[in-house]
């Protein structure tokens, strides 16, 4: 797929980032049905239809250079929101592999990667980057393996150890989250770590998902949708710095609501790395402003739908309590009442 | 899921290291390298015989860090189902076999202060890889090696020119036994344990580390069972609505999978609890042979590892 | 957000004497002085030669009585060691671990602040949860860490607090082993100057 980039797109300050209709219609929708509640919704990573998000094991798609430099400037300010403890080194090598290979394989117009032993040479054209370095030796490269590669990639990245039946967070970069800190959470335990989300630990959610990824494969990744909002086009909405971002919450209303809230979709993929037998996590994040969202009629008529009768407690989570009751009234209009196709697809 | 992306693999060489354990070393049959993998790991090995298709797991015990080849180890079991004869006596170099991708069932704990590895004869292998990841860890480890003699002690030469100092081997025949009580005394905290080598060993390094006071988290023993040979039975499957006879010498996954069912499995030795199965109905008794589930599911009878386990009844009836 | 009921909140239990241990070693802060005693009259009346494996570490403390400070300086064990500050205390019990073998079960008791101090270390000697035994008595202040200028605030006892940064910030009960604390977070940052009511809750 040829990707034409649109590198000065901006995530704060004037939010200049938005979707191309192609980049609307490839959206990945989260919605399967005109209501939602959590479920264990994890299927094989098996490619997708051609210009889908799954085409490829990892996506690249036109926000790639814009999301590299937001990334760069979070690190810039906040050097903790990388993180990987000693014992994490093989892991993050085999996430520098994974990437590495992904990209070049899947995007040979953009990356190559050559490999002779353990001299390996990399390059990204659309970063301008092109390096030497011995795989295996940290001191090659001018930072340490995950933080170099996922400078270089699209969405947050999780390494979790796995050890005494539980899986720990013990490494990741993670710059366009959720309202979850990295720093915070490091050294946590699977449920721990996801202690935060209401109701599915009573759900039995995390009990059957730790089950199921302790017992992950190499060469059969999985993945899952997930989804909150966020007000502006804004990747790094992280506790950290939520006294940036909060205030915009209290600023929404029906008037503005189709340029300023966003549906924002998390692309989770999960790999078991080789050499460390640890377990990636990538998140990767996509907008869509409301206004980009009912240029899709069916889709309009479902994110209201899901919207006006989401659970108080999801309501409550997903920080939507001061703005859900405008964007759904902005929505409403373009709800006829007509049913809805099954499935996410544009119609 | 199950092993749809097998990998093709040539039998490069072929060694008889000790009087009962053939060396193999494979390479894929494409070309190019293998899968990266983790010390601990093992492969299934298909080996499509004339009557019967063998899958039988083995450690890899080449180095992590060499993945133009595979090794493996196979021990001549004196009561084969048919696994190891097929490895000594069919397999050439040239020949074509097929491998699963690695399985790590018994990987080192990254956080361990101190590695202490036990090794009983062949249960050397899944070490050997855990070496080469151990000597670039930086945290100390040693290796107890018992085998019967230093002629059945494989690959005993190239321990102790790899690992100086780091490794003790024992021999029955002189009558050296590795003193657990004093090994398991005196160990500081943080350390983890590692045994893998007969049942007796196991179970001997099991209970004096736990009466020592070590809790199971800092304990880890690998043995893959050969599935037992038993009464022959039968076995109906109430999803599919098949009736599959078992042979005395062929396992009960093996017998579904002659039908042409497909179980999900990772180690096929009653280790990992992949392949466990709900029990719809028996009218005899069965026969847990695994090492997954606990006395009281075992009592239950309402599942079953069909990997190394069968019944002794008329009339078995698997949710399947 | 949830501020409560967050599945990261350690639980603790009373403590009791585990015979699988070779080695015990019980710590303790003020009012844990009392559990201490107990699960230690408890193991020796089980096993009544576990006195010479095990060792106490305690710090004294004002909330607790005198009495027990002089049952514990009498305890018929290996090593009896007293403090008058936590840190004196944390310093003394790395020491104890690094000298420590395989066998060895951790007792720890006294207000939560204290015993997060104590197994964050225990934590980088790589014992697990089956090797440590924790019960939580006396106050509840909270150490707090600040998701925004990630420092960490002592005996907090109220549901709002104001960090050094200047921000106020609420507590929820997400928590941390690796820093032992829990997290907090800015209260007012969507609709900044509004504070609500400031409670004493961490008694």
């Amino acid at each position: 797929m040829n990707v034409v980039f649109k590198p000065d797109e901006t995530f704060r300050d004037d939010f200049t980032f938005r979707n191309s209709p192609e980049a609307i219609r490839r959206f990945p929708l989260p919605f399967p049905e005109d209501r939602y509640m959590y479920s264990v919704n994890i299927e094989e990573h098996l490619p997708g239809p051609p210009g889908s998000v799954i085409e490829f094991p990892i996506d690249i798609d036109e926000h790639y250079v814009a999301e590299c430099r937001e990334r760069a400037l979070v690190l810039a300010e906040e050097p903790r929101r990388f993180q990987a403890l000693p014992h994490m080194m093989s892991s993050q090598w085999d996430c520098l592999e994974l990437i590495m290979e992904s990209l070049a394989r899947d995007y040979p117009q953009h990356f190559a990667l050559e490999r002779r032993g353990s001299r390996w040479v990399w390059t990204n054209r659309p970063l301008q980057i092109h390096q030497t370095f011995t795989f295996g030796d940290p001191a090659t490269l001018p930072q340490e393996p995950l933080e170099y590669i996922t400078r270089q990639a699209q969405g947050d990245w999780v390494v979790m150890d796995q050890r005494e039946g539980d899986l720990w967070c013990e490494a990741g970069m993670v710059t366009t989250q959720a309202d979850w800190s990295l720093d915070f959470d490091m050294g946590m335990s699977f449920k721990e770590w996801h202690g935060p989300v209401p109701l599915a630990h009573e759900m039995g959610v995390f009990d059957r998902a730790l089950k199921f990824l302790l017992n992950l494969r190499l060469n059969e990744p999985v993945r899952r949708l997930n989804w909150t909002m966020t007000i502006h086009p804004r990747l790094d909405t992280s506790p950290e710095n939520y006294y940036k971002w909060g205030p915009d919450r209290a600023t929404v209303t029906p008037q503005n609501a189709g340029n300023k809230a966003h549906l924002r979709v998390e692309l989770q993929g999960l790999w078991r790395l080789p050499r460390s037998n640890a377990i990636v996590f990538s998140i990767r994040a996509y907008l869509i402003s409301m206004q980009e969202l009912v240029t899709v009629p069916k889709w309009a008529r479902r994110v209201h739908r899901v919207l006006r009768d989401l659970h108080p407690a999801l309501v409550d989570y997903k920080g939507l309590s001061r703005y859900r009751d405008a964007v759904v009234e902005y929505l409403a209009p373009f709800d006829d009442g007509a049913p809805t196709s099954p499935g996410t697809a544009p119609e | 899921m199950n092993h749809a992306d097998t990998i093709v693999v040539r039998v490069v060489a072929i060694e008889q290291v000790t009087p009962q354990i053939k060396h193999f070393t494979l390479a894929p049959a494409a070309g190019g390298n293998f899968p990266a993998f983790s010390g601990g790991s093992h492969i299934i090995v298909v080996m499509r015989g004339v009557n019967r298709i063998h899958r039988n797991p083995y450690s890899l015990m080449s180095s992590p860090g060499q993945l133009e080849t595979y090794e493996v180890s196979v021990r001549r079991m004196e009561q084969s189902r048919g696994g190891s004869h097929f490895m000594h006596d069919q397999v050439q170099v040239g020949n074509e076999l097929e491998i699963a991708h690695p399985v790590n069932l018994f990987p080192l704990d990254k956080i361990a202060r101190k590695h202490l590895l036990i090794a009983g004869g062949i249960g050397i292998t899944p070490f050997m890889a855990q070496l080469a990841d151990l000597r670039t860890a930086g945290v100390p480890y040693e290796l107890h090696y018992a085998t019967r003699s230093p002629e059945h002690c494989a690959f005993g030469g190239l321990l102790s020119e790899r690992e100086p100092g780091r490794v003790q081997k024992y021999y029955d025949c002189t009558g050296e036994l590795i003193d657990f009580e004093g090994l398991l005394s005196n160990q500081p905290l943080g350390t983890h344990v590692y045994v893998c080598g007969p049942a007796p060993m196991i179970e001997k390094v099991v209970a004096t580390a736990r009466e020592r006071g070590w809790p199971d988290s800092h304990i880890h023993w690998e043995q893959f069972s050969a599935p037992p040979v038993g009464d022959a039975f039968d076995v109906y499957l109430a999803r599919s609505s098949l009736k599959v006879h078992v042979v005395p010498d062929q396992s009960l996954l093996e017998s579904i999978e002659a039908a042409g069912v497909e179980v999900p499995y990772l180690c096929r030795g009653g280790v990992c609890g992949f392949c466990r199965t709900k029990v719809v109905e028996v009218d005899g008794t069965l026969v847990h042979n695994d090492h997954f589930l606990s006395d009281e599911e075992k009592a239950s009878g309402k599942t079953i590892m069909p990997c190394v386990s069968r019944a002794r009844c008329s009339k078995l009836v698997l949710d399947l | 957000m949830l501020i409560t009921g967050i599945k990261s909140k350690p639980v603790y239990a009373p403590l009791q004497p585990d015979l699988r241990g070779r080695y015990h070693l019980m710590v303790g802060h003020g009012v844990g002085g009392e559990p201490l005693l107990r699960v230690l009259g408890d193991l020796q009346t089980a096993a009544p030669s576990s006195g010479a494996h095990t060792q106490i570490l305690y710090v004294t403390d004002a909330a607790a009585a005198d009495s027990i400070t002089g049952q514990i300086r009498a305890a018929k064990v290996a090593n009896v060691r007293l403090f008058e500050r936590g840190d004196e205390l944390l310093a003394a019990f790395q020491a104890v671990l690094a000298g420590s073998l395989m066998g060895t079960r951790l007792y720890v008791a006294g207000p939560e602040s204290f015993m997060g101090l104590v197994m964050r270390i225990a934590l980088q000697f790589n014992l697990n949860k089956d090797e440590i035994r924790a019960e939580e008595c006396g106050t509840l202040a909270r150490r707090v860490y600040c998701i925004h200028c990630c420092s960490a605030t002592e005996n907090v006892r109220t549901n709002i607090t104001q960090c050094g940064c200047g921000r106020w910030l609420v507590v929820r009960d997400h928590y941390s082993r690796r820093l032992a604390a829990y997290m907090g977070v800015m209260v007012d940052a969507e609709a900044p100057g509004e504070l609500p009511p400031v409670k004493e809750v961490f008694l």
